[in-house]
């Protein structure tokens, strides 16, 4: 919701450094903390236990804790994650720790006093969920939870709960909230925050029956370009009881925050629209170099796209808890089943480990995705580099044993890829919205772009490419070994197309036809830049890419956006029929 | 593979052997109609299980008692293939040639229009057991189904309930969302929601008529970054939602989006009403813990009968030799239950009426046939929709819903749209 002006990276600094030195004061107060961490645990295992009308009051006494543990537990309890275990003669509320063991059971943490729940010979006990019975909650008790947890986040340590925490009380309508957050502004350090419960309390000013105070609320507002109050600001603006002030005021204050979301939207789309484009590169790169560059139809593109998914989720599973398979041939071998399998132990590994998975997915991608290119050039490929039409068909029917093989390994459902956590969440930017990963995937786009622009520009192996690519006949006479440059290039193609599976499984789905969704997109995006023409098909990415965001924003709807973009494509190439970049050359005709 | 072949044609003629040798006996034959391939399979498939044990159980049980004479019951299963016109023939060939005594199956709308007209001409009988959007009534279909008034407007109230205020409508492009949303939109303006809370878009006709309500994707869409945006713009001034028919994969990355913009079920929760336990399956659901459900069963309903017929669900998983039935991980959920509701329905008014014969038997159901099923009673009512309660869940890490409201006993409706139209009209 709503968001700073300021530029977030550099606060992230300013409170990574906030963090240490409160890790520094935390060490002297541990002791002091301890001991107020013991009183709150016991409210809470009280609270849990009560029964009646006492239990909502227990709750609500805990709001001005600030404590990171009330907010744990009670999110726990309405989830229904907070246990009850039976102990001969008392019920000791316990929570279950992330990390189970192989049969999905993990140790309990006494809610009381924070240590693991023991026997009577000291072992720790371990449970699976189904074990306990959960301690219940019903609508009014929820209620009643939510309201806390949302005073109790108002003292949140993380900003980002307290920005969202006064945006919720400044949409409360509730005059009462005005000096709870002056009280908290008079505390508040945090720049963004500020700006909030500034925006917060004007919002709630709107509802004050001095009308000086509202129009001094709605210049506030127009000041601070405050989008969550616009639909209060335009009702003030429509009504028509309101003093003739008041509605001048709020007029023009809606004017100014509609202008806002205007520039927001359009600055949003161009951002949406290169992420897009981002995207469509990466998938599009390898095929420009397979298809464009070496003339090969390659309809198995989009299943190398999917080894390079399937590579991360496999690698994500090795930094947890392992990968096995098993296929069991559906023919026997004189009475013995026939079948294989493979059993790869994880490293059950957690935290900021298990989050580097995809960092060595990525690396990993590329070069499962090579290899299978390798494969397929030379088990496939090379004996149909003069035969066109006969690629189209070969390259489509290993298309289809790629996918059963997927369906085989990894299930005809999809698969969970699980996003690593900076990869996660976003900033804004004067209220647009910058998501971590569509970010990431702008910058890898560039990188993989420059990366095959040197390779095939500064290097002795690119030098080779672009000969054999350009006459093979020639380079061949010239005593360029042909046949290994173009193993290598369509191996170099299959991995960037790997590297795209990698990528496309943090946004979306990994499962068989993961490749199916993308082959269309890829060809297109290929002929629209020029056949062979690298630079082309980062044009026609970006441009097509940015087309459909904008258009999807004009015309309101994803799909007549889609469809004006191919209406758009089409006549494009009725005048270009070569696409943007159209290489003339001999071989080519 | 020779060998296989022989031991494919020895179990076939295995089968015929043990068929023709049933029939000998008392049999009836009952048809089951769904995809068993294709797009849809993953989710029918799951429906012709649960079928052929709810056989197994009544078969266990000593058959169906008709007269003096018990029954026991012969399944036919034919595949759909996710091809619509290929369910036609198959209601065809069922009626015709199989001459079975009643169907259970299809799971898309568009198959079930599809073979309507054939159960119609043949005077067959149909259970439809899947949510769908109503404004549809065959004298030879019975809906087990939920009613749109069985599952999109009780989350509605519930929602309004918990004081939200605006409500975002999207959902992939095909009559069933698009048919819901135009209820869920005409219902929400009677409710008192200013057309502009109610977000997503409106397309109108000449006479400036709304005729469609919401977003509306492609099935297979993955890029919602536009959607999100617009749905976080639209949420910022609080006590916002999200009524998702979103059918299918794009699930996932339209949940990743929504969790990549910090929208947050405590803030703006996403109700969605094509995800049931099955589906959470393949599903993130770390992505969409808190997020709401709507269904006439939650496989977490703590009751004994609920209990039990897990228990005796998993149980008869494990002895099945029945090719293609998945062992291990198995969900339940409510178009599951609904089938396996629908077959005691049958049952029950099939013994009341002394007669297997169509006509007969409809009358029975028509009549009000009683059933306490895992999700509670379920009675059939005169217009071939069903009684039941109805449940608001939310999902947990696990795959699960927490049950947080129960709404007793609703009587299924179908046609909505008129209904609100006039009372639009008379506001």
């Amino acid at each position: 919701m709503g968001g700073g002006k300021n530029p977030r990276p550099f606060l992230k600094m300013h409170r990574t450094l906030k963090f240490l030195f409160s890790l520094l004061c935390g060490i002297f107060s541990v002791l002091a903390v301890q001991a107020q961490d013991a009183a709150i645990r016991e409210k809470l295992s009280h609270a849990i236990l009560a029964e009646g009308a006492e239990q909502p009051k227990l709750v609500g006494e805990l709001s001005d804790t600030g404590s990171k543990i009330v907010r744990e537990v009670l999110v726990a309890w309405t989830r229904d994650n907070v246990f009850l275990y039976d102990a001969d003669t008392v019920k000791i509320p316990v929570l279950l720790e992330d990390q189970t063991d192989a049969d999905g059971k993990a140790r309990a943490i006494r809610i009381d006093n924070g240590k693991f729940l023991l026997d009577d010979k000291k072992q720790e006990l371990r449970f699976a969920p189904t074990e306990l019975t959960s301690a219940d909650t019903d609508a009014a008790l929820r209620t009643v939870i939510q309201q806390t947890l949302d005073s109790l986040a108002l003292a949140d340590p993380d900003p980002d709960a307290r920005e969202n925490a006064v945006l919720k009380l400044g949409n409360s309508k509730k005059l009462k909230n005005i000096p709870v957050l002056q009280a908290r502004l008079a505390k508040e350090n945090d720049l963004t925050v500020r700006r909030n419960i500034n925006e917060a309390i004007a919002m709630l000013q709107l509802g004050d029956p001095d009308p000086k105070v509202q129009v001094a609320a709605l210049q506030q507002l127009a000041a601070l370009k405050s989008i969550g109050s616009l639909d209060m600001v335009k009702s003030l603006a429509e009504s028509k009881t309101a003093a003739p002030e008041i509605v001048k005021a709020a007029k023009l204050s809606a004017e100014t925050i509609g202008e806002h979301i205007a520039a927001v939207n359009f600055f949003g789309t161009i951002f949406r629209g290169l992420s897009l484009g981002s995207i469509l590169l990466v998938v599009t790169l390898g095929l420009a170099i397979t298809f464009g560059l070496m003339g090969i139809i390659n309809m198995a593109h989009g299943e190398m796209i999917a080894v390079g998914a399937y590579t991360t989720y496999v690698v994500q599973n090795l930094f947890g808890s392992g990968f096995a398979f098993s296929i069991n041939l559906p023919f026997s071998f004189f009475g013995h089943p026939l079948g294989f399998g493979l059993h790869l132990p994880g490293m059950n590994s957690t935290g900021w480990f298990y989050e580097t998975y995809f960092i060595f997915a990525l690396p990993l991608s590329f070069l499962m995705a090579a290899l299978a290119g390798l494969a397929l050039e030379r088990s496939v490929i090379r004996f149909l580099y003069r035969r066109p039409l006969e690629s189209l068909l070969a390259t489509w029917g290993v298309s289809l044993v790629m996918q059963q093989l997927f369906r085989m390994v990894f299930g005809a459902n999809n698969v969970q890829v699980s996003s690593p956590r900076w990869l996660q969440g976003h900033f804004t930017l004067n209220d647009v919205l910058l998501g971590y990963n569509r970010v990431f995937v702008i910058g890898f786009a560039v990188l993989i772009v420059i990366g095959t622009w040197m390779l095939l520009t500064k290097t002795p192996l690119g030098l080779l490419i672009r000969a054999v690519m350009q006459n093979r006949d020639m380079a061949s006479c010239m005593g360029v070994r042909t046949a290994r440059v173009n193993m290598m290039t369509f191996a170099f193609g299959s991995g960037l197309a790997g590297l795209a599976g990698a990528f496309l499984s943090q946004i979306g789905n990994v499962g068989p036809s993961l490749g199916q969704s993308y082959i269309v997109d890829s060809f297109m995006t290929v002929v629209v830049g020029g056949v062979g023409s690298i630079v082309g098909t980062v044009y026609a990415a970006v441009g097509i890419g940015t087309s459909d965001q904008v258009l999807q924003q004009v015309t309101g709807s994803p799909v007549t956006g889609k469809i004006v973009v191919l209406v758009c494509i089409i006549l494009f190439l009725q005048w270009k029929p070569g696409g943007l970049f159209s290489i003339r050359s001999r071989s080519l005709d | 593979m020779k060998k296989h072949l022989m031991k494919c044609l020895a179990a076939m003629s295995a089968a015929v052997m043990v068929s023709s040798h049933a029939s000998a006996q008392d049999t009836v034959k009952i048809g089951i109609l769904h995809s068993l391939s294709g797009t849809m399979a993953i989710s029918e498939t799951s429906l012709r299980d649960v079928l052929l044990y709810a056989f197994d159980e009544i078969n266990g049980a000593g058959g169906i008692k008709v007269g003096d004479k018990s029954y026991k019951i012969e399944p036919v299963i034919v595949d759909g293939a996710s091809n619509w016109p290929l369910f036609a023939e198959k209601a065809k060939q069922l009626l015709e040639e199989d001459k079975v005594a009643v169907t259970f199956g299809c799971w898309t709308s568009v198959s079930r229009k599809s073979v309507l007209p054939v159960f119609e001409k043949d005077n067959g009988m149909l259970f439809y057991p899947v949510q769908y959007e109503g404004e549809e009534l065959s004298k030879n279909i019975f809906y087990t189904a939920e009613a749109v008034n069985q599952q999109a407007t009780p989350a509605v109230d519930y929602l309004l309930k918990a004081g939200k205020k605006k409500f975002y409508l999207i959902g992939t492009d095909y009559v069933y969302p698009q048919t819901t949303d135009l209820i869920l939109y005409k219902y929400l303006l009677l409710h008192g929601i200013p057309a502009e809370n109610i977000g997503g878009g409106f397309r109108k006709d000449d006479s400036g008529k709304v005729i469609s309500a919401g977003k509306y994707v492609p099935f297979g869409h993955t890029d919602f970054q536009q959607i999100v945006a617009d749905i976080k713009q639209f949420a910022a001034s609080g006590d916002a939602c999200v009524l998702n028919t979103i059918n299918g994969d794009s699930n996932v990355p339209f949940f990743k989006e929504i969790a990549a913009a910090g929208l947050t079920a405590a803030d703006c929760p996403v109700v969605s009403f094509s995800l049931a336990e099955d589906e959470l399956r393949a599903l993130p659901t770390k992505d969409l813990v808190g997020e709401l459900g709507c269904w006439t069963y939650f496989m977490s309903i703590n009751s004994p009968a609920n209990k039990a017929f897990l228990k005796s669900w998993n149980a008869w998983l494990k002895t099945q030799t029945h090719p293609g039935v998945v062992k291990e991980k198995r969900a339940v959920d409510s178009p599951m239950v609904l089938s396996y509701d629908g077959v005691y329905l049958w049952k029950a008014a099939v013994e009341k009426a002394g007669s297997f014969d169509v006509d007969k038997v409809s009358a029975v159901l028509e009549g009000g046939v009683v059933f306490d099923g895992p999700g509670g009673k379920v009675t059939m009512q005169k217009n071939h929709h069903v009684t039941k309660d109805v449940f608001i869940g939310e999902t947990k890490a696990n795959g699960q819903f927490k049950i947080l409201e129960t709404f007793p006993q609703v009587y299924g409706e179908p046609f909505m749209l008129k209904d609100l139209d006039a009372k639009l009209a008379a506001k």
